[in-house]
């Protein structure tokens, strides 16, 4: 039985042959040269389509931290070549007897909330107090930035100043004792 | 972890690669992630962890945000946030850019079927019911919109 051969190569690439198609697939592979190398070509093309970036950090739970070295830098810059090395000497020395405070960490907060005219945000980190996030434009996005110590925080969002959302972005969360939900935070120092 | 946890963790990244071939735009399609999901647990609960329905709602995520830009673009809005746009700068593999933007010339039925495969998460059959053609004729779309990328690809190599 003769079949429409074309799209064998894709049928294979997607994992989607039947056994009649495998068996052409064999066949064609081995007496077609053009064919094999087209297959072979569309399989490095979709290894390089496959190959994708990471997901950029719009969960608030990855967290932007300059480098120990990008902070040194920005300390000494102004010291000049010359005092650095003595500065650095100072610094190791201070930072070895103070007791480690927890870092603070940039912290973007982004909600997709198109219909509440006002969004808060209360948490742990900022003794529940509540902060009022910008909307983004027209776009339906609502967001904050904020500096969170590192650790495990609770927060939540409050929508029109009296509904409490937990962040749909973040997996972990609890419920709190006034039937609300907190979404949980892990910021992590990254040094 | 509850089975919402596990839903979002075993497809937040698949849901934003197929995004980010669709859109070519890595802010952009970050934030349809989050749409997605969003849209996807108020909609349905945290019961509704099926991945079908979640490329569903995040490919009407992203046609709505394309309607939106042509919509900005014809009011005379035309703002290109790509250059100011800190992140982009992250994809620095020169080849996944020259991908992207080759993808970014298919029609957009081809980039549909193209990203939607490369997610690697569903079926021709669930490929098929989410665009409303046969398996069949997925089959065959797919090969042709794989066939297109390659000439495109190997017109830039050139």
């Amino acid at each position: 039985m003769e079949m429409d051969h074309d799209y064998l190569a894709s049928v294979y690439i997607d994992d989607e042959m039947d056994l009649d198609e495998k068996r052409h697939f064999v066949e064609k592979v081995h007496t077609n040269a053009g064919f094999y190398a087209e297959t072979l070509e569309l399989l490095d093309q979709e290894k390089l389509l496959r190959e994708m970036p990471e997901l950029p950090a719009i969960a608030p739970v990855t967290v932007w931290q300059p480098s120990l070295r990008e902070r040194l830098a920005g300390l000494l810059r102004p010291l000049g070549f010359a005092t650095a090395g003595f500065a650095a000497a100072i610094l190791v020395l201070f930072t070895l007897f103070q007791p480690p405070a927890p870092a603070l960490c940039h912290n973007r907060f982004v909600l997709y909330q198109p219909t509440a005219a006002r969004v808060e945000l209360t948490g742990s980190f900022i003794d529940w107090q509540r902060v009022a996030l910008k909307p983004i434009g027209s776009s339906g996005y609502w967001e904050v930035h904020l500096r969170v110590p590192a650790g495990e925080h609770r927060f939540a969002y409050i929508l029109d100043g009296k509904r409490r959302v937990a962040d749909p972005t973040i997996p972990t969360s609890e419920k709190d004792d006034f039937g609300g939900e907190n979404s949980i935070l892990q910021v992590t120092d990254l040094i | 972890m509850d089975d919402y946890s596990r839903f979002y963790s075993r497809y937040r990244g698949s849901v934003f690669a197929y995004l980010l071939r669709l859109t070519g735009d890595y802010q952009l399609a970050g934030d349809l992630t989050q749409e997605s999901f969003t849209r996807c647990l108020s909609r349905y609960g945290r019961n509704g962890s099926n991945p079908s329905l979640l490329f569903t709602i995040a490919r009407n995520a992203a046609l709505d945000a394309a309607r939106k830009r042509r919509e900005e673009a014809l009011s005379g809005n035309e703002k290109e946030a790509d250059d100011a746009n800190p992140e982009r700068q992250l994809i620095q593999k020169q080849a996944v850019t020259r991908m992207l933007a080759a993808i970014g010339q298919l029609r957009l039925v081809d980039r549909e079927l193209i990203a939607l495969v490369a997610s690697g998460s569903l079926s021709y059959r669930e490929i098929g019911k989410l665009l409303k053609i046969s398996e069949a004729n997925v089959k065959v779309k797919v090969h042709r919109a794989r066939l297109r990328l390659k000439a495109i690809l190997n017109q830039g190599g050139q």
